[in-house]
């Protein structure tokens, strides 16, 4: 697994929020099952000294990092106090900043990607799901019950997507070590190429399914950078040019990033890619006989 | 957001950019008043939302004696199917060079990408394609508020050196407006000066509210009600309508219509939380387009009600066949209700699509 396990320690930002509590709830009936720490500590200014499920809440990230071992941090806040949000984290230190939040002005997110980058830190999102490790850690929105633990890494840009592929990989009989929603922004903290690069260093992940879509070349790149064996797949091969497929990164902009060309590069290049999410389970066993 | 040229214009000259002097008109009536101020020689380049309005007739140049026949005859022309409603009427300038400069979000870096080449004036695609060395690029960390020197003599090489500072308050455009572009094409050199001979800015569609823009696009009746209710929607031209939760599979579903041989009406993602009302307002949304012949629903999530999305697609009542594909909690009361009024309930997305497929052909 990356990014963290059983003992990270969850800090949730906009704990007190509707998303924020019900999510808190979801992440610690997990942690509950699988003997994990999960959220120690939630944070809404204004409102500390509340508690939310038992979890204590406080004014700032600063605070609770003084009374609580936090590894990792989840942002459920409004998409205007978001980028905010990821730069306190940022400065507080927390490693692995997760933001769930959709919306947030793609100028905010860089400012906050480049300062959180100045502080050492990781930022998954935002416009993302979270990350899920069967049997150890659930950061963020994912629905758990789908899961199983095993030895596939999934990356992807989609939040149901993934849920959907995970359902066909779980029910094939094929586990997962981590699924990583990177988001579906045009600007993301962790791309495929990062996310990569942290399942090269991880003894559990031994093939990674890839899911992309239109838009940008992130896709390429991180094909590109890694000797894991992948299959991919990639969504919007019948999205019209110029049009925005619900997700803001999700446009074809002046030719580039349609989704044949990227399949096409990634065939070209010897990545395995499927042309219906059921093909999927299938693929990866192939992955498996060949690289076994 | 685009904006419209004279509007990125007037953004331009607000940060002391020089822009041509020019004057909207609605009519070329209006365009007397202004003729003492345009000089002998005009342009009038009509404000419509298409790309390659030159080639398509939108820009023509005029003298002053006769500009108001040539804006007369502009002013009923269609280009690329659009009715002229704005003309902005400039002077002409005495171009020496023409270059091409923009700032946009680099997705890789995941900061501000800024491109200046001497070869503008044409299609930077193009460019970028048959000249890739001619292009030259900066990217830089978005927390800085100027860009160094050193980066604008770069960018410049042995350009004028005048162009140094247009690239530097572009850039504060870029940052300060929440621009996904700002593009300035061409940028040239005349004997007065530099000008922004045309320009272009796109505004992140988050940051409308704190620019203080309001949308100006033509929404159909369709995406007015879409929008309404927070639906990402778009119109396409097949026959099966489709539902779906979250972007990713929606667009999985439409690609699986186009896999077994079926075209798909639209895209809509009803997001997160669908709750029986929401469900109703898409169902009857997607039933409302003529070219509709059957609806795909494919919704999953691990915290989608299934008993919600079957209430919502009854209470809908629409007359074209819903095939209806469901994951969630309560799974067999949603296929309980839906069954009990005749509609069908499949396992997975593979059996709906190739279901409403035949259903559509």
């Amino acid at each position: 697994m990356i990014y963290g396990d059983k003992n990270t320690g969850i800090l949730v930002q906009g704990a007190t929020g509707k998303q924020g509590e019900f999510h808190i709830g979801l992440m610690n009936t997990y942690a509950r099952q699988v003997g994990g720490k999960g959220v120690v500590a939630g944070v809404t200014p204004g409102k500390g000294g509340q508690q939310v499920h038992g979890v204590p809440v406080y004014n700032t990230v600063k605070e609770a990092m003084r009374d609580h071992d936090i590894g990792a941090g989840v942002i459920f806040v409004p998409a205007g106090a978001a980028g905010d949000s990821i730069m306190e984290q940022a400065n507080a230190g927390i490693e692995t900043i997760v933001c769930i939040t959709e919306h947030i002005p793609v100028h905010d997110t860089m400012k906050a990607i480049s300062y959180a980058w100045t502080q050492g830190c990781s930022v998954i999102g935002p416009n993302c799901p979270g990350l899920m490790s069967p049997g150890e850690v659930k950061m963020g929105i994912m629905p758990a019950g789908l899961f199983s633990r095993g030895n596939v890494g999934v990356i992807s840009r989609s939040g149901t997507l993934t849920y959907e592929v995970v359902d066909e990989l779980t029910r094939a009989g094929i586990g997962q070590s981590t699924v990583v929603g990177i988001g579906g922004d045009p600007v993301i903290g962790q791309t495929f190429v990062d996310v990569l690069e942290e399942f090269a260093n991880d003894p559990q992940t031994k093939a990674v399914v890839l899911i992309g879509e239109v838009g940008g070349n992130l896709e390429e790149e991180g094909a590109k950078s890694t000797d894991l064996p992948i299959v991919s797949y990639i969504a919007g091969v019948s999205a019209p040019p110029d049009k925005r497929m619900g997700h803001a990164g999700a446009i074809v902009e002046g030719g580039e990033g349609d989704a044949r060309s990227k399949i096409a590069w990634l065939k070209k290049h010897g990545v395995p890619v499927a042309s219906r999410v059921s093909e999927i389970p299938e693929m990866v066993r192939d992955l498996f006989r060949c690289h076994c | 957001m685009k904006l419209r040229e004279y509007e990125a214009k007037k953004v331009l000259r607000e940060y002391g950019i020089p822009v041509p002097e020019g004057f909207l008109i609605r009519s070329e009536t209006e365009l007397p008043a202004h003729l003492a101020a345009l000089g002998e020689k005009i342009v009038l380049k009509a404000q419509v939302d298409v790309g390659g309005r030159g080639k398509a007739g939108g820009i023509l140049m005029a003298e002053s004696a006769s500009a108001v026949t040539t804006a007369h005859a502009l002013f009923r022309k269609e280009i690329k199917g659009l009715p002229v409603k704005e003309v902005l009427a400039e002077q002409q300038l005495d171009i020496r060079h023409e270059y091409y400069l923009s700032v946009t979000v680099d997705r890789s870096s995941k900061q501000p990408l800024i491109l200046f080449t001497e070869e503008g004036g044409v299609d930077i695609e193009i460019t970028a394609r048959d000249n890739p060395a001619a292009i030259r690029k900066a990217v830089i960390l978005p927390l800085m508020r100027d860009i160094p020197p050193f980066m604008l003599r770069e960018l410049i090489g042995t350009a004028p050196k005048e162009i140094g500072p247009v690239i530097n308050k572009l850039y504060r455009v870029f940052c300060e407006k929440d621009a996904l572009l700002a593009e300035i094409n061409p940028l040239v050199t005349t004997p007065q000066g530099v000008f922004a001979a045309d320009a272009k800015i796109i505004v992140d569609d988050n940051a409308l509210g704190r620019q203080g823009f309001t949308m100006n696009r033509d929404l159909t009746e369709r995406e007015r009600e879409a929008e309404k209710h927070g639906f990402s929607y778009v119109e396409l031209d097949g026959s099966i309508g489709v539902i779906g939760n979250g972007a990713g599979l929606t667009m999985a579903t439409l690609d699986l219509i186009e896999f077994y041989g079926g075209k798909a009406a639209n895209f809509l993602d009803v997001g997160g939380g669908a709750e029986s009302e929401r469900v109703m307002h898409a169902v009857r949304l997607v039933a409302s387009s003529p070219a509709v012949k059957v609806i795909i629903v494919n919704l999953l999530g691990g915290i989608t009600k299934c008993d919600e999305v079957a209430k919502g697609i009854i209470a809908a009542g629409i007359p074209q066949r819903v095939i209806v594909r469901l994951a969630g909690t309560n799974e067999a009361e949603g296929r309980r209700l839906l069954s009990e009024k005749g509609y069908e309930m499949l396992e997975t997305m593979d059996l709906v699509v190739k279901k409403a497929v035949g259903v559509a052909s």
